[in-house]
C-alpha cells in the first residue's frame, strides 16, 4: 500500500516536471556577434507558461537580434536555447510550429489582398483557424477591406493585416518585434488585449518595445540589453 | 497536421497570382527573347542556309539568358517584404516551399518560353526533325535552368552586387545542359539519333528536381541568418 502511494506520488512528480518542461523554454548563456561587434553577451533567462517578457534597450543594442536568435533565423555564437528540453536547432520543425515570429518587415504581399494574404499564412502554419478569416480582419478593425490589396493601405493598416497573423494561427510561443510601429491607439489596445489573452491561455510572449506597456493581469518580465 | 500537397497549391497559386498582378515583369523576359531573335537575321543576313545553321544556337542562348535575367526577381520581393523569412520560419519544410516557388516560376517564364521559341523556329525554317528535338531539349532543359538558377539566386538574394556573382555562378552550372541540347538539334539536322542527349538531358532534370530545391532552401536559410 505504502509502496504503491509511493509510486503514485512519483508519478506526480515525473508528470509535474514534464508539464513544467513541457511549457518553459530555456535561454542559456546566448552571445551575438554581428559584424565583429559583440551585441550581447550571456543572457540567460527561462520562461514558462503564461510568461510575458519584454526586451529593452537602446537602438542597436540588439533586441531584434534576440529574438531573431529566438525564432531560430540566427544560430547563437554561444550559448544555447532550449526549448521542450532540445536545443531549436536539433527539433526546428517542431519548434517552428509553436512559434509565430513578426518581426520589423510585415511578411505580407502588397500586390495580394487581406484575405489572399491571411490564406497564405493560415496555409504556411498548417494549422484551420478558430474564425473565419474575414473575421479575424474584423478583429483588427479592417472590417469590409478584405478585397482591397495591400499596396493601397496604409503602413499602419498593413501592420494590422500582418498582425492579424495572431488571430488565425495557433502557436505557443510568440515573438513580436516592435508589434506596435505604426499602429494607432485603437490598435495598440487590440494588440494589448490579445497579448493579455494569449498569456492566460498558458502562452509565452517574448516581445521588443521601447513604449511603456501595461498589460492588465500580467506581470512583465524585463531583460536588459546593452549598457545602462 | 501538414498537408503538403495543400502548402505546395497554396504557395504555387500565390505566385501566379502575383505574377499576373505584375504582368509587365512577367512580360520583360520574353520581350527581351522575341527582340534578339528578330535582331539576328537583320545582324546576319537573311542567308536562309546560315539562319537553319545557327538558329537553334541562337534560340538556345537567348532561352538561356532569358531565364537567367527572370530568375533574379524569384526570391528579391519575397526577401524585401519579410515573406522570405515567414516561410523560412513556418513548419512547414522549406524545399516543398522553394519547389512550389520554382514550379510557378517556369509555368511562367518557361513554358511561354518554349512556345514563342517554337514559333520563331518554325519561321526561321528549322526541319521538323530539329524542330522536333529544339522542343524536346527546351522542354527538358528549361526546367534546368530554373532549378539550377533558384540555387544561385538563393544565395544572392538580397546582396548589393548580386547580379553579377549570380551571372559568374549561374553560367558554368547551364554549360551542360546547352552543350548537350545543341548536340541533340546538330544531331537532328543530319538525322542522326538524339537519344542519347536526351537521355543525358532527362539524367540532369531528375537530378536538379530532386537536388536543387534542397540545395535553394538551404541557401535561403543561411542568407536569412
Amino acid at each position: 500500500m505504502n509502496r504503491i502511494q509511493k509510486l503514485n506520488a512519483l508519478k506526480t512528480i515525473q508528470y509535474n516536471c514534464k508539464e513544467d518542461e513541457l511549457s518553459q523554454l530555456e535561454v542559456s548563456g546566448i552571445e551575438c556577434i554581428r559584424q565583429d561587434i559583440i551585441l550581447f553577451q550571456d543572457v540567460s533567462f527561462k520562461l514558462h507558461t503564461g510568461d510575458l517578457l519584454q526586451i529593452d534597450g537602446v537602438n542597436g543594442s540588439g533586441k531584434s537580434s534576440l529574438l531573431r536568435l529566438l525564432a531560430g533565423l540566427m544560430q547563437p555564437n554561444a550559448g544555447e536555447i532550449i526549448w521542450q528540453g532540445k536545443e531549436i536547432s536539433r527539433c526546428r520543425y517542431e519548434y517552428q510550429q509553436e512559434i509565430i515570429y513578426i518581426g520589423h518587415l510585415n511578411g505580407v504581399k502588397d500586390a495580394l489582398t487581406a484575405l489572399e494574404n491571411l490564406r497564405v499564412m493560415v496555409a504556411l502554419a498548417g494549422s484551420k483557424p478558430d474564425i473565419p478569416l474575414s473575421n479575424a480582419l474584423d478583429q483588427v478593425e479592417l472590417a469590409g477591406m478584405d478585397t482591397i490589396p495591400l499596396s493601397r493601405m496604409s503602413a499602419g493598416q498593413k501592420r494590422r493585416v500582418a498582425l492579424a497573423r495572431l488571430f488565425v494561427t495557433k502557436a505557443a510561443i510568440w515573438l513580436l518585434d516592435e508589434p506596435f510601429t505604426s499602429l494607432d491607439a485603437s490598435g495598440k489596445l487590440v494588440i494589448e488585449r490579445l497579448i493579455a489573452e494569449h498569456c492566460a491561455r498558458g502562452g509565452i510572449i517574448i516581445f521588443a518595445t521601447h513604449q511603456p506597456m501595461e498589460i492588465e493581469n500580467c506581470s512583465i518580465m524585463h531583460i536588459h540589453l546593452g549598457k545602462k | 497536421m501538414y498537408s503538403y500537397w495543400n502548402v505546395f497549391r497554396v504557395i504555387f497559386l500565390r505566385d501566379i497570382i502575383l505574377a499576373s498582378r505584375y504582368r509587365a515583369e512577367l512580360a520583360n523576359p520574353l520581350i527581351f527573347f522575341i527582340m534578339v531573335i528578330v535582331l539576328f537575321p537583320f545582324a546576319f543576313g537573311s542567308d536562309p542556309e546560315l539562319l537553319r545553321r545557327v538558329t537553334a544556337g541562337m534560340i538556345w542562348i537567348t532561352a538561356l539568358l532569358a531565364s537567367s535575367l527572370s530568375l533574379e526577381g524569384i526570391f528579391r520581393s519575397d526577401y524585401d517584404d519579410g515573406s522570405a523569412e515567414q516561410m523560412v520560419l513556418s513548419g512547414c519544410p522549406l524545399t516543398l516551399l522553394v519547389a512550389a516557388k520554382i514550379t510557378a516560376h517556369w509555368c511562367l517564364t518557361g513554358l511561354p518560353l518554349i512556345i514563342i521559341a517554337m514559333l520563331t523556329a518554325y519561321l526561321l525554317s528549322l526541319s521538323t526533325q530539329a524542330l522536333q528535338a529544339l522542343f524536346l531539349t527546351l522542354l527538358l532543359g528549361t526546367p534546368v535552368l530554373s532549378l539550377i538558377g533558384a540555387i544561385a539566386v538563393a544565395l544572392t538574394v538580397g546582396l548589393r552586387s548580386g547580379g553579377m556573382l549570380l551571372s559568374l555562378i549561374i553560367l558554368p552550372l547551364y554549360m551542360p545542359t546547352l552543350i548537350f541540347s545543341m548536340l541533340a538539334v546538330e544531331n537532328a539536322m543530319v538525322d542522326l539519333p538524339v537519344d542519347a542527349e536526351l537521355y543525358f538531358l532527362s539524367g540532369m532534370l531528375a537530378l536538379s528536381v530532386t537536388l536543387a530545391p534542397i540545395a535553394t532552401a538551404y541557401s535561403l536559410r543561411i542568407r536569412m541568418s
